[in-house]
Parts: structure tokens; sequence; C-alpha cells
């Protein structure tokens, strides 16, 4: 195989985003008629090179080749030309249009006829181009938004490959970013023979997908990336599932970084219980208690329902069936409000669009769940806000140039901390962290881990959902795993019992 | 990073400056240019007119501020003014003979507009917040609910009988230059002022405009907090509505249209972004001023009426485009 010439190569590959590096230097080369695997956990940076590659999103450093010559596309359009085409893991599909509108969009120009789209031509183009993909039985005139999501995946292939194949180029390059995850068995394997039918014709295919037997299934080689990293790539032949996972979660928890020393046995008293708990079309009974002073981890990879059970824990979002106790008492919240009075609080994942108030000060960002604390009187008091916010700035360590700075202005780290001033502040003893370190660098990470454990020796509990599975292994009591809703296991992670990555990954996928 | 957020950081500082003192400069201006060019300008009967005459739209424009502080707008405030109005005077008309004294058909007037107000701001914070209909369509529709509403009541202006001029007559009160309605204005803008910057539901109406998400997991009470405030600007909208109608001794149904935009004018002028997040209490004082000594210059000078309504929308758009904030990207009105 090496003595061909790769279609498509990157080498060295960075790209950061507000401090973080989502990619450290990553390569990838694919040869003509090559179905190349892309496999690793959540944030490991398989998307964001596949969105460098298409145009989406440039790159830091680096540099890419396509067929033999330097590559550096600035537009998906300009990929597009050069014969790339990705199916993108959220779907780009305009559901207001049509079947053929869709497949043809930004295309337009072939049917254009003294001004005027010749719809009926596009139609019967668009049949065509179906029909190469053994999609029979659609219209090209239904409208995207009466289609199942299958179907509208099916058309976003046929859409690329028709896009790519007007580069005019022998060999195509497509991309696919967990294209199976909404695809029923029938439609996986129909997905399989188109790949394989494109990759006998000479265009390659790059598929990334959390579910490891399809990459064994269907690939000639098989990349694996690990926090930005590439870790090694490998024939498929070669490959087994548990070679994989090893590859992908390593073997590096360190007893300091997440200070297990100072990890403690939880009491018996249930504080937070979910009965029966279900969400329609999320999740399904999901069953379990917390403990006070417990640290109880939730892995599973997205789409696992991780994220809705926190929404609901913190009355973001009502469950459809089951019920949640706090401290034995039924607990039905209309809102965050009424959660907080019952003292349950999220640290939310999105720090930026749900965590802080940019155009606030930090002291009113720290405020923020405590004002009714603060009052003397009707009215607030500016003084204790000022003296609770010289406290946590002190005790955390917030890097700012006073309380009285705009959030806007503290770096990433420093306003996570201050999302955790507030938290703390709010006195809420249920503590949801919903990844709590995402985008935080390592030194502000470690102080949050500490800052963590001292929050559970005051008593408080927490539900984690790491930012990585290290991470939610290290400073858990207890990890339950849910894959497609469904608890599928429950290891118990105290000190010197903690369960092996390799374990909580093969019942997450 | 660290770079870029710093330069974000004083970016919106020297915004903030150029908001801040936007209206206080234009007003200087405006005061100076008029009174050398304009002999009689700052005399005490043109000034006196001039302090009074701010008080309806000073109310209005106040409770604006707090709409517009989480991001969203009420259009019908004009409309709602107008009812109010309209209900007042003829409540004095019809049945104000019929009360033990003028007093009793005063407070009666006084109650009834006001409840209407109270209504039509509790009504459209529930169908804003609740069923989740932007607020400017919301408004917009209940602008047209509530402008033939009025016509309804009144289809021509009705005078206040001279029997119930008693009801009225507290508006000519006046201090020096300085009128009661003024007193009151501001006695309402220090109120407002004090609960936006001292209390737990006004300080989180901050934090609602800056991240409206950010607030609600954080466990602040959203949708109360927004259907409280609309209520609280339908209440200050129909008292401009009493206002207007003390200071002419009549009502006319269509007399709120015209102030939509101008209250829309005096808060933005005075510092309030249209995302939702800035603004205050006392800025629009200033945003009003600067309305209102735009009009009575106008009028000083002798701008034919038609034109004055042409000058006046230019000059605020072109305000508006100097102080609007531009740092928040999205949606303008929410």
């Amino acid at each position: 195989m090496e003595d061909r010439k790769p279609l498509f190569s990157a080498k060295n590959i960075a790209k950061s985003f507000a401090g973080t590096q989502a990619l450290k230097g990553v390569g990838l080369t694919v040869y003509p008629g090559e179905i190349v695997g892309l496999v690793g956990e959540n944030g490991a940076g398989k998307s964001t090179l596949l969105k460098i590659i298409i145009g989406a999103q440039p790159a830091s450093s680096g540099a890419m080749e396509m067929h033999g010559k330097p590559f550096e596309p600035k537009t998906p359009m300009e990929a597009n030309r050069e014969g790339i085409g990705m199916v993108f893991q959220e779907q780009s599909l305009i559901v207001n249009l049509n079947v053929a509108q869709n497949i043809f969009f930004g295309h337009e120009k072939q049917f254009k006829k003294n001004g005027l789209v010749n719809w009926g031509q596009m139609n019967k183009a668009a049949l065509e181009v179906l029909r190469e993909v053994d999609v029979t039985d659609i219209s090209p005139r239904k409208k995207v938004s009466d289609l199942n999501f299958a179907t509208r995946q099916m058309i976003e292939i046929a859409k690329v490959i028709n896009v790519t194949k007007q580069a005019g180029s022998d060999h195509c390059l497509i991309l696919l970013d967990e294209p199976t995850s909404v695809l029923s068995e029938a439609e996986v394997q129909n997905l399989f023979k188109q790949m394989k039918k494109i990759a006998s014709r000479g265009h390659s295919v790059v598929f990334v997908s959390h579910r490891l037997d399809e990459v064994l299934e269907i690939t000639d080689r098989i990349y694996v990336y690990k926090d930005g990293m590439s870790v090694g790539d490998l024939a498929t032949r070669d490959a087994s599932e548990k070679l994989l996972y090893e590859m992908m979660v390593g073997r590096t928890t360190t007893t300091e970084y997440y200070h297990l020393e100072k990890q403690r046995v939880p009491g018996k008293k249930v504080v937070l219980e979910a009965k029966d708990l279900g969400l329609h079309g999320v999740f399904k009974h999901v069953s379990f208690q917390l403990h006070e002073g417990e640290i109880l981890g939730l892995c599973g990879v997205v789409g696992s329902g991780k994220e809705e059970i926190c929404q609901i824990l913190c009355g973001d979002l009502k469950p459809t069936s089951g019920e949640v106790q706090v401290r034995g008492k039924k607990a039905k919240f209309s809102s965050p409000v009424e959660a907080l009075k019952a003292s349950v609080l999220m640290i939310p994942k999105e720090r930026l669009y749900e965590g802080v108030v940019m155009t606030l000060s930090v002291e009113d960002n720290i405020a923020l769940s405590s004002a009714d604390k603060l009052k003397s009187g009707p009215f607030v008091s500016k003084a204790r806000i000022a003296e609770q916010a010289e406290r946590w700035i002190k005790t955390l360590r917030i890097k700012t140039n006073g309380r009285k700075e705009l959030l806007m202005q503290l770096s990433g780290g420093n306003q996570q901390k201050v999302v955790f001033s507030r938290a703390l502040a709010s006195e809420a003893d249920i503590l949801i962290l919903n990844h709590p370190t995402r985008g935080v660098d390592v030194g502000a990470k470690e102080e949050i881990y500490s800052l963590i454990r001292d929050i559970v020796a005051e008593g408080k509990s927490v539900i984690l959902l790491g930012d990585t599975l290290d991470e939610s292994i290290g400073l858990a009591n207890r990890i339950l795993v849910l894959q497609d809703g469904v608890v599928t296991g429950e290891f118990s992670a105290e000190v010197g019992g903690k369960p092996e990555q390799v374990d909580v990954v093969s019942l997450m996928m | 990073m660290s770079q870029k957020t710093v330069d974000l950081g004083r970016r919106y500082r020297v915004r903030e400056k150029i908001i801040q003192y936007f209206s206080f400069s234009a007003i200087i201006l405006l005061l100076v240019g008029l009174s050398i060019t304009q002999k009689n300008f700052l005399g005490s009967s043109n000034l006196t007119n001039l302090l009074r005459d701010t008080a309806p739209l000073m109310i209005m424009s106040v409770g604006m501020t707090s709409v517009l502080l989480f991001g969203s707008i009420d259009l019908s405030m004009g409309a709602v003014c107008s009812v109010s109005n309209v209900l007042f005077v003829k409540f004095l008309k019809e049945y104000g003979g019929s009360m033990p004294n003028v007093g009793v058909a005063t407070l009666a007037a006084f109650a009834i507009s006001l409840c209407f107000g109270l209504i039509a701001g509790f009504l459209l914070g529930v169908i804003h917040v609740k069923l989740k209909v932007p607020s400017f369509i919301a408004s917009l529709a209940f602008m047209s609910v509530w402008q033939s509403t009025a016509l309804l009541i009144a289809e021509a202006p009705i005078s206040v009988p001279k029997p119930m001029w008693g009801a009225v007559s507290w508006f000519k009160v006046s201090f020096g230059v300085v009128g009661l309605p003024l007193v009151l204005a501001l006695v309402l803008v220090v109120l407002v002022h004090v609960f936006q910057t001292r209390t737990a539901v006004g300080r989180s109406m901050y934090a609602i405009g800056g991240n409206e998400r950010a607030a609600r997991i954080a466990g602040t009470p959203v949708d109360r907090t927004k259907i409280a405030v609309f209520t609280v600007n339908g209440l200050c909208a129909s008292l401009g509505g009493i206002f207007l109608a003390a200071k002419l001794r009549s009502c006319a149904p269509t007399i709120g249209d015209p102030f939509t935009l101008l209250i829309v004018a005096s808060c933005v002028l005075g510092g309030a972004s249209l995302t939702g997040g800035k603004g205050s209490a006392l800025g629009t004082v200033l945003g009003v001023f600067t309305v209102a000594i735009i009009n009575n210059g106008m009028n000083f000078i002798g701008v034919d009426a038609y034109w004055q309504n042409v000058v006046f929308g230019v000059f605020v758009l072109a305000a508006i485009a100097v102080s609007m904030d531009r740092s928040t990207r999205g949606l303008v009105i929410k």
C-alpha cells in the first residue's frame, strides 16, 4: 500500500479554541480507494480535524495536501471543488426545501435557462443522483422536513457524492462524521454497501463512529486519536475492539492529579434519588441514589441521555415518567428557581451560553444565585455582595483586577472559578457539575479538582459529568454508565478500587 | 485569547462612555445653541412648560427602561396610554357627577385607569413569557387592540366637565419653574432606580438581559420577573395617560400614538441597549430631556409641524446609530 501515492495527507495539524488546544499536531493520510476509520473519545479532536479538512474552520498550524498539491480550503465550497465532501454530524440539509433543491443547493446554475431554474430538469437529475445510492422510493419533490432522519442521512450522502463528482476528479474524498448514529441496522448496511461502492471506484472515505464494531467491519485502516493527538494507526485486520479501547483511553490515571488522598467514603444518608426516571425518546428507566458527601459520576457518550438527566435534576426540563426525590421528598421542579430552593444547583456545560453573564461584573456574577441571601431588609446589601466577592476571589485565587471588573475580561479558567464561586455562594448542597473543567487549562483543572474534594468534605453531594472519562473515574466514588438512554452498568470507584477505563468504555459504546 | 479579551473589554468600556455622555452632551449643545439663537428660550415661561410637559414621557420611558433591560420591548405603551387617557376623562364626565364629591370621583377615575394599565401589562407579560410570543410581535398586536379600544370608548376628544376640574388641577401646581407633575415623575424615577439597583428582582433584570439562559440556570426567577416588569410598565403607561388628561383637561383616543417612538428614543438616548442588559432609570431621564428639548426647540424656532416629525425621526436614527451597542451579536429584539 505504501508504494501508492496518497490521495490526501495532513501533517502536524494543530487547532486551538479560546486558549485550549483541541488538536496538538495530528496527521492523517488517505490512499485512493481506501476507507479509513477515525476513533477516539469525545473531545479527542476527530470532528475538529474533519472540519478543518472541509474548510469549515482554519487550522492554527500544519499543512495539508490533496492530489499531491498543497491544499488550504477557506470554505467548504473550495474543498468541494477539490473533490472533498462531508456529511456533518449535525445534519446540514435545509428542511424547508425539497430533496432536489437540497441536492443541488449552491449548484443550481447548471439548470438555469433565461434566468429561471428548470425544476423539471433538476428533479430528473436528482432522481439519477438518488439512484446512484440505491434510494429509489423518494420523490425529489418531497420536502425534507417530511422525511425521517435516516432518509435525510442518505440524501445528505447522495448530495455529497454528487458535489464531489462535479469536481471532475477521478478520486474524491468523502468525510462521514458519525453517519450511523441515527440509522437502523438495515440502513447502516445500505450505507456500508454505498461506501464500498464508492471505494471500489477509487474514491476514499473517512469514517468517524463511536461504534467500534462498525469501524472494524467497514474500514481498511484505523486511526486512533486521544486528547488532540494521534496515538497510532493500524490496519483493520490487526485491530480488535479491546486493542482500540486501550489505545483510546490510555492508562494514565494519576493519584495526585485527582487528590485521591482527599477522597472520602460517602455517608449513608440518601440526599437525592431518581426513581425509574424517563424522558420520552431520550432515556428511560434510570434509577440511582446519591448519598451525602458522595461524588457520583455519570458516564456515556454524547446522546446517551446524561445531559438530559442533569437538566431534569436541576429543574430545567421536566421528565415524562418516573420521579425525583430530594431528601426523601418528591420533587417536581418547574424551573431552576425551585430546584435552588430545594438546594439543587447545576454548573452548566456551556459556560458562555449558560454559565456567566459577560456584561456583569465579577461580584454580580458571584451573587447571581445568592441574591436572596444577601438581603438586609428589602434591599440587597452592596456591602455584603462586595464582601462575598472578595472572599471567593481570595479563596479560589481568581485572577482579576478587582471584583468590579467585567466578566468578559477574565480568562476561561477564571471565569469557571467565578461560576464555581456562584454555586458555592448559593449554599446549595446538591451540586450537578456538568463538565466542570471544560475549556480550562491544566493548572486550573487541578485547582478545581481540589475544590470539588473540599466541597464534598463539607458534606455536600455532587453529580459529575466529567470532561473526560479519566476525570470522572478519578474524582468519583461511584460511576454510573449510560448507553443510548439506558443504564448499562455501575462501578464502585473507591480509592484502590477504581475501575479500568477500558471496562467503563466497553459499556458506553 | 487573553489579548483578545482585553481588547474586547476596552472597546466595551469606550462604547459605554460614548453612550453615557451622549445624551448629556446633546442636552448641553442644544441648550447652548438654542439659548444663543432664541432670545426667550431660557425664559421662565418656556422653562416651566418644558419641565412640566416632560412628566408623562418621563413616567412612560422609565417603565420602558426596565422592559428593555431584559431585552424585550413594549410597543403597546402609547396605545395603553390612550385607553387610560379616555377612560379617565370619560369616567369623570359620565359618572363624576353621581359621586359624593370631586375627591372620590378623582380617586375612582385614577383607580379605573390604573387597573386597566395593570391588566394590559400583565396580559402582555403572560403572553410573552408563557406562550413565548416575541414581545415585539405581542406588543405590536396589543397596540392594534388598544388603539381600537380607545376609539370604541371615545371616538372623539372629550373635555373634562367644569365641575370636575378639581380632579386635574394638581397638574398646574408648581414650585418655581418646577411643576408638581415633574416632581411626581422624578419620585417615580427614584423609586424605579432604587428597585433596579438595590432589590434582588431588580438586579436580576440586568442578568436576564445579559444572558437569560445563564440567569435561568443560576436559579433566577426569570418568568416571574418579566411578568412583574411588564405589569409595572403597563401601570406606567396608564399613569402617563392620566397625566396627559390632566395636562390638556381633555382626552383624545389617539393621544398616545406618537409616544411610542418618543419613549424608545428616550430610553436608547439614555443608554439602554435594545439587546438588553444595559440601561438605567437615571440615564433615561437624560434621554427624556434630550427628546423634550429637541421637540420644544423645534416649536420655538418655528419648524413646520409636518416637518417636525421628519427632523425628529432623522435625529433619532442618527442618535441611535451613534450610541447603539453592537458588541452583542444576535437578535436585536428578543
